[in-house]
């Protein structure tokens, strides 16, 4: 690529660049002295941000951030040092989390108040991004032996990873079986047959799809079936604004799948996507999108998802499904009372329940297996669950909590709260299949995003899908 | 030095051939499957979408900022400080990260606040869904590239300009030929091996795009942005299909260098070997 | 036929146009990075109200920047200085000595150009996982310990270094390695500089291979830490996006402000 032309100035040699030409050689063992010493160099670093004397990196720093004047105080701080190092004598667990805004903060209050409750464990909490960029950053850990004791996974990619092997099973930990889980919430009520496997998994930030609705748009009863929905989203349609939205997003459509009362995986394990139902549910965003009475929100995963909010706090869509793990988020920022409706019933009443489970990777040593569990029962201890419910609007995962919210009286005062907890009554189980991951990721989200943006045929889109399935042995 | 490459070159490029016949997803043994891997991308048509769009891009790019390169490279070829001025911003953006230029344009061209489609608003235009929309999307991607490499392009040209034989040019000025004619037959044609240089690394470099689809569009919207490499990513990252990646690898360099080949041997006469 | 002097302002005119369309996406960048999330949704397209630092401490607050910068940085510095100290004994081989296998070697060098770090990455990974190496410096740097385009460069500026020198200096008992380490750097000084800077900045601002070869923040780099600053959840803040995407881009934007005649004239250098 680089074929040069005349040189001559080389030769002459005008200027000189000072710091290359100098030896390079004697530059590069330098930089490969301080290439090695890897690990050691963080604490370096963090007993010269310590110092009132300014070291060589304060230095550098301060050059590079003169515009704020508190450099030193910031340089603590910006070092990283302070929040992230273990004081000396506690087991160090490094959590990747995957919980990014209002969520993050709120998990970084807990991760705190648990590091200044106790004096043995340190938990080092570390973002990794939203809950797919995390989940490949663990898989790739795991494969290249750097995986931490403990993160949190959806809950569709758990049989694919305790298939491989790379969950610790949680039975014998202490408490693991008398956790006062909400029985939807555990491993047992989440996955079909889940409480015959040996326990891997336990629920921290769960959650069901529920409706928001604009009060000032709409204060009527919930919509109770599919054409209940569809009327009152062309009552509420008009120039600018859109009477309904919804991700194109495999949740919601394993909603609508099991209201049109089929199965995404049979018992026997085939991969039917929900057979008819799928289809039908697929088409009835397509007919809505096509009466111009449903907004598809534009982007990939949450990209929709954070759209779709932002739509409706905008008063362009009146009513949206997402997450009840945004009540919080949706009632604090919206200038219009935001009322949340539970979702309509087709043939039956059915919600995927969603979010994630805690899991401990086997690959870690036993002392920071242990320490990452005295996190985990902490976070489900009836004050710490309580708070995060109330905080995010993530389900109470356990039924102390769910007591003592009650007892509170904070449902009283936020109903919107309540209702992702009374859906649970018809929450559907996920089906324990390993290939789960693979048929939500690879097969049937670009081929529901495929089919709304194309328009294509659903019943044809949805058989290709069953076809790879097979065709994977999945 | 041969040992390094050989490890760091050649090692990967035999071991990417090796693991492209298994399936293999990292936590689990690898399982050989032969040619399964090939059949299943060619067959997909998903290698050939992203080959597609690869090269539509491509084309793009590299068409664009040629084109943009030489036209301001021609504007900046004179003393002054507005010139001057000109080139280091145009060149600025070549320097900058693509991680600053994605996040920046995403804002940029953000559907609903982004500064671009509030102007469009303003004068009354409708909204442009840039990169929301299955056929703008690939054009936006583009465009933006386009943005952050022309100041490599315009440098090359400059540095052409600069080898030009100014006595050609006065030749034909004494002869009358006006500056649009003196351009079209005396300069243009002199830069041809300029411009070659300029094609076949852009094209390198263009084919090698990752950043900017990682953190604009994901590849999305369905796959419409996808290009190789973020094809290679997503098997490997997102499916962890190693075999698949691996395999997608193999055709990426045989394409590339096929590419590389066909260039060389078209503009054979033109460059110094 | 359009004259001399219409040809002169259109030019200008243009350049003009140019400069603004290349400036003002940092300006609107930098705009952003001043306002208030209120501000970002009332008001998107308006001028900030004031010049606040808000954005800004958010971002030291969420990142560890300095930490992030510093890595950043010595994994850079390390790798184009071990590149500048690998290509030059290349080069020279390349360039001035004689022996068999030149050609061989010359044409495979090229042809390992073709191979870039997107393609690697993929077996370089297992190998690194095999090795335990993954999500550490090493993983970072070395990688990159060879470039062929460093390679080229230099042994093209060698070609202009005329023998006679090289043969003096032996004639005086210099050994090879002096004539290389010691000799040569001064003399092939601007190419040098062009090459660090071009590689530096390169591998500063690349955002690839620190992606795919960390997985948590132990070793992360700048691009990667700013990325993550689209934390999806609550509505994408763009004020701190901003704000961390100019601390990300001034860096780079100071180098080539103070290195800007070495790296023009480098590259502009490579072109026949």
């Amino acid at each position: 690529m680089a074929e040069a032309g005349g040189v001559a100035d080389a030769v002459a040699g005008g200027e000189t660049f000072a710091a290359s030409s100098a030896s390079s050689r004697e530059r590069h063992a330098g930089a490969a002295a301080q290439t090695r010493p890897k690990p050691r160099v963080r604490q370096r670093f963090c007993s010269l941000a310590n110092d009132t004397e300014s070291g060589p990196a304060i230095a550098l720093a301060m050059q590079r951030r003169a515009l704020l004047r508190s450099a030193a105080a910031l340089c603590g701080t910006a070092l990283g040092c302070s929040a992230r190092e273990a004081p000396a004598g506690r087991v160090s667990v490094p959590f990747w989390f995957t919980y990014g805004g209002r969520n993050r903060a709120t998990l970084e209050t807990l991760v705190a108040r648990f590091n200044q409750a106790q004096t043995d464990v340190w938990v080092r909490a570390i973002f990794q991004g939203d809950y797919y960029e995390g989940l490949a950053k663990l898989r790739t850990a795991l494969a290249a032996g750097a995986a931490p004791p403990l993160s949190h996974v959806v809950g569709e990619v758990v049989p694919y990873l305790a298939a491989a092997g790379v969950l610790e099973p949680l039975d014998e930990y202490p408490g693991a079986r008398s956790l006062p889980l909400h029985p939807a919430l555990g491993q047992a009520g989440s996955f079909i047959g889940g409480a015959e496997r040996p326990l891997v998994i336990v629920p921290f930030n769960r959650s069901t799809p529920i409706a928001y609705v604009n009060q000032q748009h709409y204060d009527g009863p919930a919509p109770a079936s599919w054409s209940e929905l569809q009327g009152v989203a062309r009552a509420l349609t008009r120039a600018g604004r859109f009477g309904f939205g919804c991700p194109i997003d495999w949740w919601y459509w394993a909603a609508l799948v099991g209201q049109a009362g089929g199965e995404i995986v049979e018992p026997d394990g085939n991969v039917s996507l929900g057979g008819a139902a799928g289809v039908a549910a697929l088409e009835l965003w397509q007919r809505m999108v096509g009466a111009g009475t449903m907004k598809q929100p534009p982007g990939r995963d949450y990209n929709a998802w954070e759209q779709l909010s932002q739509d409706f706090l905008a008063g362009r869509v009146s009513m949206i499904w997402s997450s009840t793990a945004f009540v919080r988020y949706l009632e604090e920022t919206a200038d219009f009372p935001v009322r949340a409706l539970p979702l309509p019933h087709g043939q039956r009443g059915a919600v995927p329940t969603g979010g994630t489970h805690f899991v401990v990777l086997k690959s870690a040593a036993r002392e920071l297996k242990q320490a990452a569990w005295r996190f985990v029962r902490y976070l489900t201890g009836a004050d710490a669950a309580a708070f995060w419910s109330r905080e995010t609007g993530y389900l109470p995962v356990t039924t102390d909590a769910a007591r003592a919210l009650e007892a509170v009286g904070f449902y009283a005062q936020h109903p919107n709260y309540r209702v992702a907890l009374d859906q649970l009554e018809v929450a559907r189980p996920w089906p324990w299949s390993k290939g789960l991951f693979r048929v939500q990721r690879e097969l049937v989200q670009p081929r529901l995003e495929a089919a709304l943006l194309e328009q294509l045929d659903a019943a044809r889109v949805l058989s290709d899908a069953r076809q790879l399935a097979r065709e994977a042995a999945l | 030095m041969l040992a390094a490459l050989c490890v760091f070159f050649v090692y990967p490029a035999l071991s990417a051939l090796h693991t492209s016949f298994y399936d293999w997803d990292l936590l689990t043994p690898p399982r050989f499957v032969g040619f399964d891997n090939y059949r299943a991308i060619f067959g997909s048509g998903e290698l050939l979408a992203s080959l597609g769009t690869t090269l539509l891009i491509s084309a793009v790019v590299v068409a664009g900022s040629s084109l943009l390169g030489l036209a301001l490279a021609l504007a900046v070829h004179r003393p002054g400080r507005l010139a001057a001025a000109a080139r280091s911003a145009v060149f600025s953006a070549y320097v900058v990260s693509w991680v600053s230029v994605g996040l920046l344009f995403l804002w940029i061209f953000d559907a609903d606040a982004g500064i671009v489609n509030r102007a469009l608003g303003g004068l009354g235009l409708a909204p442009v869904k840039w990169l929301t929309s299955t056929r703008v999307a690939p054009f936006t991607v583009a465009l933006i590239v386009i943005w952050k490499v022309t100041g490599y392009a315009m440098v090359v040209f400059l540095s052409g300009l600069a080898a030009l034989p100014p006595e050609v040019q006065e030749a034909a000025a004494l002869d009358g030929a006006g500056p649009l004619s003196r351009l079209r037959h005396v300069t243009l044609p002199l830069l041809r091996p300029t411009a070659a240089f300029v094609g076949t690394t852009s094209l390198i470099a263009s084919f090698q795009l990752f950043d900017v689809v990682r953190l604009l569009t994901q590849g999305g919207p369905v796959r419409s942005t996808t290009v190789l490499v973020y094809a290679i990513y997503e098997q490997l990252f997102r499916d962890l299909r190693v075999g698949r990646a691996s395999a997608l690898v193999v055709v990426f360099f045989v394409s590339l260098a096929s590419l590389t080949w066909l260039k060389r041997r078209l503009f054979r006469e033109e460059e110094p070997a | 036929m359009i004259g001399e002097r219409r040809w002169q302002h259109l030019a200008l005119g243009f350049a003009f146009v140019a400069g603004l369309v290349w400036l003002f996406p940092y300006v609107w960048m930098l705009l952003t990075s001043f306002k208030t999330p209120q501000e970002l949704v009332k008001a998107p397209t308006a001028l900030p109200g004031a010049l606040r630092a808000t954005a800004y401490l958010e971002v030291f607050r969420a990142l560890p920047v300095g930490r992030y910068l510093l890595l950043t940085t010595v994994m850079a510095l390390a790798i184009a200085l071990l590149q500048i100290a690998i290509a030059l004994p290349a080069a020279y081989a390349l360039g001035k000595l004689e022996f068999r296998l030149r050609g061989a070697a010359f044409a495979f060098l090229l042809s390992a150009l073709l191979i870039p770090a997107e393609l690697r990455f993929v077996p370089t990974f297992t190998l690194f996982s095999a090795l335990g190496l993954v999500n550490t410096l090493p993983a970072l740097v070395l990688p990159f310990a060879v470039s062929a385009f460093g390679t080229f460069l230099l042994r093209q500026a060698l070609l202009q270094v005329p023998s006679s020198l090289l043969e003096a200096a032996r004639l005086d008992g210099a050994s090879e390695l002096y004539i290389v380490y010691r000799l040569l750097p001064p003399i092939l000084a601007p190419a040098l500089a062009a090459f660090f800077l071009i590689s530096f900045v390169h591998h500063w601002n690349d955002y690839f291979w620190p992606l795919v070869m960390t997985v948590d923040d132990s070793v992360r780099t700048l691009p990667l830490g700013v990325a993550l600053l689209r934390e999806q959840g609550s509505g994408v803040r763009w004020h701190i996006v901003m704000a961390g995407n100019v601390l990300l881009s001034l860096p780079a934007l100071a180098l080539f402000a103070l290195g800007q005649k070495h790296l023009l004239r480098g590259l502009g250098r490579n072109v026949g």
